[in-house]
C-alpha cells in the first residue's frame, strides 16, 4: 500500500452515465475517499458491483472488480475475502439488488461477519428498469406496476440487518459528502461486516424521496448524541418508522470477524507446482 | 483429439477367468435393515477387512432419503480380481428385518446364506432351500458388552460362513472405533468372535465351498465423492463453497477438516446461488475454487453459468447427478444432466464439460478439470453421478500417485509480466483478444493489474461495449479458447473389448465398470464388442470412424431419452441403438450382457 493514494486514483477514466444529478456520484464519491483515506490502492481493493444504476459503479471506479449477477454482489464478495483476507472488498448494489433479490444473501452476509463492506445504494426505486417500485419504496408509492402504490410496508434494512446479528449497522445521506465519507470510512475500518445504507436519490424515477425530502427530514445521530455501542439505544433508533436517521446506529466493539473466527487467514492463490508434499498421506487415510 | 485408443490400464486386461460363475473367488455379500441400523459402517467395516486381506471390493447401496425408517442395504461383490460392476447375485446376507430378505429375493440363489436372529419379534421367513443361519445376535451382543454391537456379531458370522479369517475384522474395527477408547474396540472384536464361534459351534456348513483367498496387496478403498475431494486437494484447490444435498455433500464433508490443513477453508452458503458465487468470488481472487451440487442445486447455479464464462473466471462445478426431474428420487441413480451440463444458461456459453468414467478417473479428472479451468478460464463442468459418489472400492495405492499431478495455473501474470499487457495509457487488457483466445490473468495485490470483469458484453478492459465489433471479437475470442483446447489438449477415449468386433457399445460416465464385466459374459456366449467409454462431453473425441466401421452401435446409459445417443447421433449423422436404464438403478453387469445381445439381434434403427 502506498501512502500517497488520492481518491481520485480509485476514478476509472469511464465517463459515468448516471443521470445528471443522481445520488450515486455522491455515494461514489464518498466510498472512493473512503477507501483512500483508509490506506488502501486499487491494486489491493476488490470492488462487488451488483445490477441496477447503482451496479455501474464497478465501472466507475478504478480497482480489481466485478459486476456480477443481479443481487448475487454479497456472496461474491464473500468468496473475494475468504480466499485473500488480505484484500480491501467493497461490495456496493441498489435497494432492489440488495432487499429483494439478493434479500437472502443479505440476511446471511450479515450473520456470517466477514470483514468487508457494503453500501447499499438505497434510492427506494429500481431506477434501471425505469421506475418501478423497490423494497423500500413508500406503501402509496405510485409506479408503473403499481398504480396505486405497493400496498406493502417498506423492508427496514437496518432492522433486518439487527435481526440478523449485524456487528455495524450505519445509514448515510449522498449529499451530505463529509458525513457519509466519514461513516463509509467507519465501515471500513470496522473488524468485521460493516453495512451503511446510503440515501441515493433518483432524480428520474422518485418525486417522493428527493434530494430535498431528505436534507429536511434528516436527523444525525451524531446530534443527538447517540451511543452506536448502547444496542438498546440502536434497536430504538433502527424501529423508528417516523425519522430518517443518518450516522452509526449501532456497533459491536467486540465484534470478531470471520475470518478470525474460522482462522482463515491465508492468501489463498498460492499453491505449489505439483501435489501438496504430504498429500501420499491423504491416499493412506483410505487403508 | 480423440479417436485414438488409449493405453488402457489393468483395469481392462482381463485374465479370461470366469470369475463370475466361480464362487470360491468372486462373493456377494450384504448387509440390510432400516435406515438408522448402523447398516452403512456395517458394511464399511467388512469392506475395509477385505480390503486389508487383500481382496478387491466394490460395494453399492440402497438406501432411501429417510433417516429412519427405510430399508437399507450395503452391497459388497469381492474377489482376488479387481471387482468394477454389482451383479444379479447374493451369497450371504445379514438380514435385520424381514424386509431385507424380500427386497433381496430375485438376487438370492439356493447357495445363499441368510443370518438373522432368531430371538428377535419378526419371524424369518426364508425360502426353504436357502441356508438359514439363526444367531441370537443381541443376545450375544449383549455378553459382549452391549445390544449395539449385534451388526458386529453377524460380522463375525458370517466370517465363519464364508471360512474369511475373523482376525481381519480387527483392524477395521480398530480403525472405527479407535476414537472411542480400547474398550470399547476390545468389546467389539470380542462381539465378532462370539458371532463366529457361535456359527461354528451351531452349524456344520463347511464353510458353504467358500475359501475367501487372501493375497499380500494392501488396498485402499475409497468412493467417488472421496476421489473427487481428494483430486481437488492435490490440485490446490483452496476454496469450497456449497449447501448441502444428496449426493453431492460428501465432498463438502470430506473437504472440511482436511482442506484447512492447506491453508484452504470450506464455507456453507445459504443455498446454492450464494454458493456458486461465492466460488466464483474465490476464483476471482485467485484461489483454485470449486462448488458442488446435484438436482436442484444445478438449476440454481445455472444463473451463473454466463457470467463464469465471460469474466472469464476459472471455475470448476461439479454436479454428482441424481434421478430428478424436479426432487425425483434422491437418492437414487440417474445421467440425467448430461444436456443442462452443455446447454445451460441463456445465451451461448463456452464451457467443458469432463464426466470421469470411474472412482479412480474422478480423482484424475477433478485434477485436469482444474487445469483446464485456469487454462481457459472458463467454467469447467465435472460430472459424476450417485452410483459412483457412494460406490466405494479398492484401488492400489499407486493408482492415484501424487508425484503424477501436474499443476498448470494457465497465463497467470505477476507484477513483471502484467506490464507486457497495459495499453498505451497503462490500464491492464484483462479481455485482451489473442489468436489462441486466452487472455492473461491477473490476481488481486498485482501491481497495475486491477480491471474490472462483468457480465455485459465489454471491451478488451473489461468496459461494457454494445459495439458491434467489440462484441464479435470478445464471442470469437470467447469461442476460440475452445477451439484451441479442442487443439491443443487429450479428449481421447477409453477402450476395452476387441478392437476389431463389429458391435461397438458407446457410454459415457460411470457404466465404464459394468460394462467391463459384461464383456466376460458376452465373450462367454461368443459375443465379440468393442466398447468405448467417453470421459469427455465437450469438446469429445470424434468417433465418426469407430461408428463407420462398425454395424451395431449401441448407446448405453442411465436416463429415459438417451441425451447421449441424440449427441452421437447429431455428430455423426446416423442412428444408433441406445440402452436406457430410469429406474434409479446402475446397471449390472450380466443385466447388461443380457441387454446387449438383445439389442444385437434387433434391426437397425432406420436412417
Ligand atoms: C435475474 C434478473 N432479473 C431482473 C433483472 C432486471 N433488473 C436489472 S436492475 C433491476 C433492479 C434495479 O433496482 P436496484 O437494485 O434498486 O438498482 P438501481 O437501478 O435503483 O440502482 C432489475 C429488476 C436482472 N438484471 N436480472
Ligand atoms: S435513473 Fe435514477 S438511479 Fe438511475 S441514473 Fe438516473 S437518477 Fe440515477
Ligand atoms: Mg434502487
Amino acid at each position: 500500500m502506498s501512502s500517497d493514494v488520492r481518491f481520485t486514483d480509485f476514478k476509472s477514466d469511464k465517463q459515468p452515465t448516471w443521470c445528471p444529478g443522481c445520488g450515486d456520484f455522491g455515494t461514489m464519491n464518498g466510498m472512493m475517499k473512503a477507501l483512500a483515506e483508509t490506506g488502501n490502492d486499487p491494486d489491493n481493493t476488490f470492488v462487488v458491483a451488483g445490477i441496477g444504476c447503482s451496479g455501474k459503479i464497478g465501472t466507475y471506479m478504478h480497482s480489481y472488480a466485478l459486476h456480477g449477477v443481479h443481487g448475487r454482489a454479497l456472496p461474491v464478495g464473500t468468496g473475494v475475502k475468504m480466499a485473500r483476507p488480505d484484500i480491501e472488498v467493497m461490495v456496493a448494489g441498489g435497494d432492489g439488488d440488495g432487499y429483494s433479490i439478493g434479500a437472502g444473501h443479505f440476511v446471511h452476509a450479515v450473520r456470517r461477519n466477514v470483514d468487508m463492506t457494503y453500501c447499499v445504494m438505497d434510492n427506494r426505486i429500481y431506477g434501471l428498469t425505469k421506475g418501478q417500485a423497490s423494497p423500500t419504496s413508500r406503501s402509496d408509492f405510485e409506479t408503473s406496476t403499481t398504480p396505486e402504490g405497493p400496498k406493502q410496508p417498506p423492508v427496514n434494512p437496518l432492522a433486518l440487518a439487527l435481526a440478523s446479528g449485524a456487528s455495524f449497522i450505519a445509514q448515510s445521506f449522498a449529499s451530505d459528502a463529509l458525513r457519509h465519507q466519514e461513516i463509509v470510512q467507519k465501515a471500513v475500518e470496522h473488524d468485521g461486516f460493516g453495512f451503511v445504507n446510503v440515501f441515493s436519490p433518483c432524480v428520474t424515477f422518485n418525486d417522493v424521496d428527493t434530494y430535498d425530502y431528505f436534507r429536511d427530514n434528516l436527523v444525525d445521530l451524531e446530534d443527538e448524541g447517540h451511543d452506536p455501542t448502547d444496542y438498546e439505544a440502536a434497536k430504538e433508533v433502527i424501529l423508528d418508522s417516523d425519522k430518517e436517521y443518518q450516522g452509526i446506529m449501532y456497533q459491536d466493539e467486540n465484534s470478531v470477524p470471520y475470518h478470525e473466527q474460522h482462522g482463515v487467514t491465508e492468501d489463498m492463490s498460492e499453491i505449489p507446482d505439483g501435489a501438496p508434499d504430504d498429500a501420499m498421506d491423504l491416499v493412506r487415510e483410505f487403508y | 483429439m480423440g479417436g485414438e485408443s488409449v493405453e488402457v490400464s489393468e483395469a481392462f486386461s482381463f485374465t479370461g477367468e470366469k470369475v463370475l460363475h466361480n464362487m470360491a473367488e468372486d462373493l456377494n455379500w450384504a448387509v440390510g435393515g432400516e435406515a438408522g441400523d448402523g447398516i452403512d459402517s456395517t458394511g464399511k467395516i467388512f469392506a475395509q477387512a477385505l480390503s486389508r486381506a487383500g481382496r478387491h471390493v466394490f460395494t453399492s447401496k440402497d438406501f432411501a432419503s429417510r433417516i429412519r425408517g427405510g430399508y437399507t442395504a450395503y452391497k459388497i461383490r469381492t474377489s482376488v480380481d479387481r471387482v468394477q460392476s454389482v451383479v444379479d447375485r447374493l451369497d450371504i446376507l445379514v438380514a435385520l428385518t424381514q424386509r431385507t430378505i424380500d427386497e433381496n429375493l430375485d438376487e438370492l440363489h439356493a447357495d445363499s446364506a441368510i443370518i438373522y436372529d432368531g430371538e428377535r419379534s419378526w419371524e424369518a421367513e426364508i425360502p426353504e432351500e436357502m441356508n438359514a443361519v439363526d444367531v441370537p445376535l443381541k443376545s450375544l451382543a449383549e455378553d459382549a458388552g452391549g445390544a449395539i454391537m449385534r451388526n458386529i456379531v453377524a460380522l463375525g458370522a458370517a466370517c465363519e460362513i464364508t471360512g474369511f479369517n475373523v482376525e481381519y475384522l480387527d483392524e477395521a474395527l480398530e480403525k472405527r472405533f479407535g476414537g472411542k477408547g480400547s474398550k470399547i474396540v476390545e468389546n467389539n472384536k470380542a462381539a465378532a468372535r462370539a458371532g463366529q464361534e457361535y456359527v461354528q459351534e451351531h452349524y456344520d456348513l463347511d464353510h458353504l465351498g467358500y475359501d475367501l483367498e487372501t493375497t499380500d496387496n494392501d488396498y485402499v478403498l475409497l468412493n467417488g465423492n472421496e476421489a473427487i475431494g481428494m483430486g481437488a486437494l492435490a490440485a490446490g484447490c483452496r476454496f469450497y463453497a456449497g449447501y448441502p444435498i444428496t449426493p453431492a455433500t460428501s465432498i463438502m464433508e470430506y473437504l472440511t477438516g482436511r482442506i484447512e490443513e492447506y491453508g484452504g477453508h470450506v464455507v456453507q452458503a445459504e443455498d446454492e446461488l450464494s454458493a456458486i458465487n461465492m466460488a466464483l468470488g474465490g476464483a476471482r481472487a485467485g484461489a483454485r475454487s470449486m462448488t458442488a451440487t446435484s438436482g436442484a442445486g444445478i438449476d440454481l447455479m445455472t444463473e451463473t453459468f454466463g457470467l463464469i464464462a465471460t469474466s472469464e473466471t476459472p471455475l470448476v462445478i461439479t454436479d454428482v447427478q441424481r434421478s430428478g426431474p424436479s426432487t425425483g428420487m434422491p437418492t437414487k441413480q440417474e445421467q440425467g444432466d448430461l444436456n443442462m451440463a452443455l446447454y445451460g444458461g441463456h445465451g451461448e456459453v463456452p464451457r467443458f464439460v469432463v464426466a470421469p468414467t470411474s472412482i479412480d478417473e474422478c480423482f484424475w479428472k477433478t485434477i485436469e478439470a482444474f487445469n483446464l479451468a485456469e487454462k481457459y478460464q472458463t467454467p469447467v463442468f465435472l460430472i459424476s453421478d450417485l452410483a459412483m459418489s457412494v460406490t466405494e472400492q479398492t484401488f492400489a495405492p499407486e493408482t492415484f500417485d501424487m508425484d503424477a499431478v501436474e499443476i498448470d495455473r494457465g497465463k497467470l501474470v505477476d507484477d513483471d509480466s502484467v506490464d507486457e499487457w497495459l495499453d498505451e495509457q497503462g490500464r491492464f487488457r484483462a479481455h485482451a483478444v489473442t489468436d489462441d483466445g486466452v487472455s492473461p490473468r491477473a490476481i488481486p495485490g498485482t501491481i497495475d493489474g486491477a480491471h474490472m470483469s462483468t457480465g455485459l458484453e465489454h471491451d478488451e478492459l473489461g468496459r461494457r461495449t454494445e459495439d458491434q465489433d467489440e462484441r464479435v471479437q470478445q464471442v470469437d475470442k470467447r469461442s476460440r479458447k475452445v477451439e484451441t483446447a479442442k487443439e491443443d489438449e487429450n479428449w481421447e477415449y477409453r477402450e476395452f473389448g476387441d478392437e476389431d468386433a463389429d458391435n461397438l457399445i458407446l457410454s459415457w460416465g460411470s457404466n465404464e465398470g459394468a460394462l467391463a464385466e459384461a464383456l466376460d459374459y458376452l465373450e462367454d456366449d461368443g459375443i465379440d464388442v468393442r466398447v468405448i467409454s467417453v470421459p469427455y462431453i465437450f469438446p469429445r473425441p470424434d468417433l465418426t470412424d469407430e461408428i463407420e466401421a462398425a454395424d451395431d452401435v449401441i448407446v448405453v446409459e442411465c436416463n429415459a431419452t438417451g441425451q447421449f445417443a441424440d449427441l452421437i447421433e447429431h455428430d455423426v449423422l446416423t442412428r444408433v441403438k441406445r440402452i436406457n436404464k430410469y429406474t434409479g438403478v446402475r446397471f449390472k453387469a450380466d443385466e447388461l450382457a443380457e441387454q446387449i445381445t438383445e439389442k444385437l439381434s434387433e434391426e437397425v434403427p432406420a436412417q
